[in-house]
């Protein structure tokens, strides 16, 4: 092996220290992100096909005669749990060398425990909410046991996210005592503040993503020049988002709502502002591009849920909020899985004609769906497209990406 | 010239760093949206209808008149003070003598409240533009002169020399080595000049006279008229800002580079 290639090849196991000694590990069970993917992404297209039959009443699920509540919790936290266990099971290692990464039986079992989550979701009117708050809390509590290494870590690095997903464990427990009427806060209230949750661990999941993968894409390109995210900007975000979700679940509807939300837009949007750097230029890379575009999604949904609240003659904050849940949200999971898939198989991180569709029909997709309000005569039509053209880019994702995610990694390199 | 190009490169950048600095506008905002539905509409109007009411404000010719006045005014007192405490301070700053002499004087035209100059130049010019002009001249002058004072006297005493030793001519000795360090001492004392300028325009016509922006807010006042105040603040505050922070923040910046 020459040289240069056995350097190479060290600085990418600098992504773990240790990788277990387990026997017989198939490609696809070799690393955290790989079974979650290769189940979220038909997950994402069936789940989007199901509730387009659901809605148009082709199929009967009454979801316990609350068909929106179920919807919103489960495109929250069924997305959410895969998401962050994704992130965490990839991310961890790497943010903390010593940890040892989750792969073969062990990843198989907490895989199957989201897809019994899910499932005990769709047939909850046959088999009950119990099963399905018992496996979704299940799933979310192991996460973060598994996380318990960064909450308790000495220098708090990335305790934010630990905590963050307690928040959304104690806030799920909440939605489903309220479902089983152990609480009287109206479901759907909750929720809201569970998507106030998940875009606070978006922010900060983002905040790591981005310094990872610019870099990474600025090494590729030997462009000579470092990419800091502070904290900062992003804690500014945080806490304009943290306030907007406390008052609009204590005061919903009250007019600072419409001035918090601006806040809030305003803050995100100041996070991209790091993308400018001193010396070089790189809002000309596509993965800037894509990540940035988290951002104006996210903050595009709190600048229009702002001047809903302030304005008497717009009624659609409902649809306004699809710009952070089916835009932000979205597009982050689609830009982390795309950056994943190619660098943790030992790719170099690429962008082309099938990764721009990708994002640019999830933001399409997001318009329609969010701009509803403004199209009402055509709001049937923009319902039924908008889902089909949302869950396009993740049939791409498998026809692209699952021959990397159930192959060894092209360097050789264990994981 | 580029000097003028970069802060012309730099302009969108620093301009999109602002995110953060609205957010916070903002907050602040939602904040005196609490405070209206906490103490009702005549106490302190919702920020909403303050600035429906500054929409309309804008739209109605009396009321540009009236800032127009303001703005002649304030530019006015500014201009001179900027010209007269720019040159003494120089001067001051070049001559020990001077420098000594003046710094008691200062000090007493600092000390003295603004208010108390506001009565004395209506006793000697009148109700009119001359008393408020005098006022901001009088508020934004020591603060002009003390930064070009400044400047000058901590002139770095070996750039001098090598300034000599060099033969330079005398305008490159003056643009290229005393003009860059008094300048970054001189200016920010000119934005707070600015600043001041612009708050003491304000109370002098309320005192002083019956037109300008200060006459509309005492207009206001009599009235009850809560709404039109606060936008009258929001048109002082959002004018200051921007000459801030659109105008001179990216110059300054420019201009202090070269010390760090």
């Amino acid at each position: 092996m020459s040289e240069q290639n056995q350097e190479q090849k060290l600085h990418a196991t600098n992504h773990y220290l240790y990788y277990p000694d387990e026997k017989d590990i198939p490609p696809y069970l070799a690393y955290g992100f790989r079974p979650i993917f290769l189940v979220l992404a038909p997950y994402m297209l069936i789940s989007m096909i199901l509730w387009g039959l659901v809605w148009s009443g082709f199929i009967n699920l009454p979801f316990m005669d609350d068909v929106l509540t179920w919807h919103v919790y489960e495109m929250l936290y069924g997305l959410v749990t895969a998401g962050t266990l994704a992130f965490l099971a990839t991310g961890l290692p790497e943010l903390f060398p010593g940890i040892i990464p989750l792969v073969g039986k062990r990843l198989k079992y907490v895989v199957i425990l989201w897809l019994a989550g899910r499932v005990s979701f769709w047939f909850i009117d046959i088999t009950g909410v119990y099963l399905s708050a018992f496996l979704n809390l299940a799933m979310l509590g192991w996460i973060i046991w598994f996380a318990k290494d960064a909450v308790f870590d000495k220098l708090q690095r990335h305790a934010s996210i630990g905590y963050t997903a307690l928040v959304l464990f104690i806030i799920e427990v909440w939605f489903f005592a309220a479902q089983l009427g152990f609480a009287t806060t109206p479901a759907i209230d909750i929720l809201k503040v569970a998507l106030g949750a998940i875009v606070v661990l978006v922010l900060l999941a983002m905040r790591r993503v981005n310094m990872e993968a610019i870099n990474e894409l600025m090494e590729d390109n030997e462009i000579d020049d470092v990419f800091i995210s502070r904290p900062p900007k992003t804690n500014l975000a945080i806490f304009s988002v943290i306030v907007f979700t406390i008052v609009e679940f204590l005061y919903p509807g009250n007019s600072a709502l419409g001035w918090l939300g601006f806040a809030a837009a305003a803050a995100i949007l100041g996070i991209t502002s790091e993308y400018i750097l001193k010396d070089e230029f790189i809002l000309n890379q596509a993965y800037v591009i894509y990540l940035a575009c988290v951002y104006l999604l996210l903050s595009t949904g709190y600048a229009l849920m702002a001047w809903d609240y302030l304005s008497a003659d717009i009624n659609g904050i409902s649809h306004f909020r699809h710009f952070i849940t089916s835009g932000g949200v979205g597009l982050s999971y689609l830009v982390v899985m795309l950056i994943i898939s190619w660098v943790h198989t030992g790719r170099h991180l690429t962008s082309n004609i099938y990764t721009h569709v990708m994002v640019m029909l999830i933001i399409l997709a997001t318009c329609m769906r969010g701009l509803i309000p403004f199209f009402e005569e055509y709001s049937s039509e923009l319902y039924i497209y908008s889902s089909i053209v949302w869950s396009i880019p993740f049939a791409i994702y498998i026809k692209l990406f699952f021959g990397f995610l159930i192959a060894p990694r092209a360097d050789g390199i264990k994981g | 010239m580029n000097f003028v190009i970069k802060i012309l490169k730099d302009f969108p950048a620093y301009l999109w760093s602002g995110w953060g600095s609205i957010a916070s506008i903002f907050l602040f905002i939602a904040l005196w949206d609490m405070g209206n539905q906490i103490y009702g509409d005549l106490v302190l109007p919702s920020p909403l209808e303050t600035f429906q009411t500054l929409w309309l404000m804008l739209q109605d010719k009396e009321i540009i008149g009236e800032i127009n006045t303001t703005l002649y005014r304030a530019s006015v007192g500014f201009g001179v003070s900027l010209a007269l405490g720019s040159i003494l301070g120089l001067i001051a700053g070049f001559f020990v003598t001077a420098s000594m002499m003046s710094r008691p004087i200062v000090t007493i035209l600092v000390g003295m409240p603004p208010i108390a100059w506001i009565v004395l130049a209506m006793i000697w010019f009148g109700m009119g533009d001359e008393t408020v002009i005098f006022t901001v001249i009088v508020a934004s002058f020591p603060i002009i002169f003390v930064g070009a004072l400044q400047g000058t006297r901590t002139l770095d005493g070996d750039l001098k020399e090598m300034a000599v030793s060099f033969k330079l001519p005398w305008h490159m000795k003056f643009l290229d080595v005393y003009f860059p360090h008094i300048f970054s001492y001189l200016f920010p004392a000119c934005v707070s000049g600015l600043g001041m300028a612009w708050k003491i325009v304000v109370m002098a016509e309320l005192l002083a006279t019956s037109d300008g922006i200060g006459a509309t807010l005492g207009v206001a006042r009599s009235q009850l008229d809560t709404p039109t105040a606060l936008a009258l603040v929001v048109i002082m505050i959002g004018s200051l800002m921007f000459v801030e922070y659109i105008i001179l923040e990216p110059i300054k910046r420019e201009v202090e580079l070269w010390r760090s």
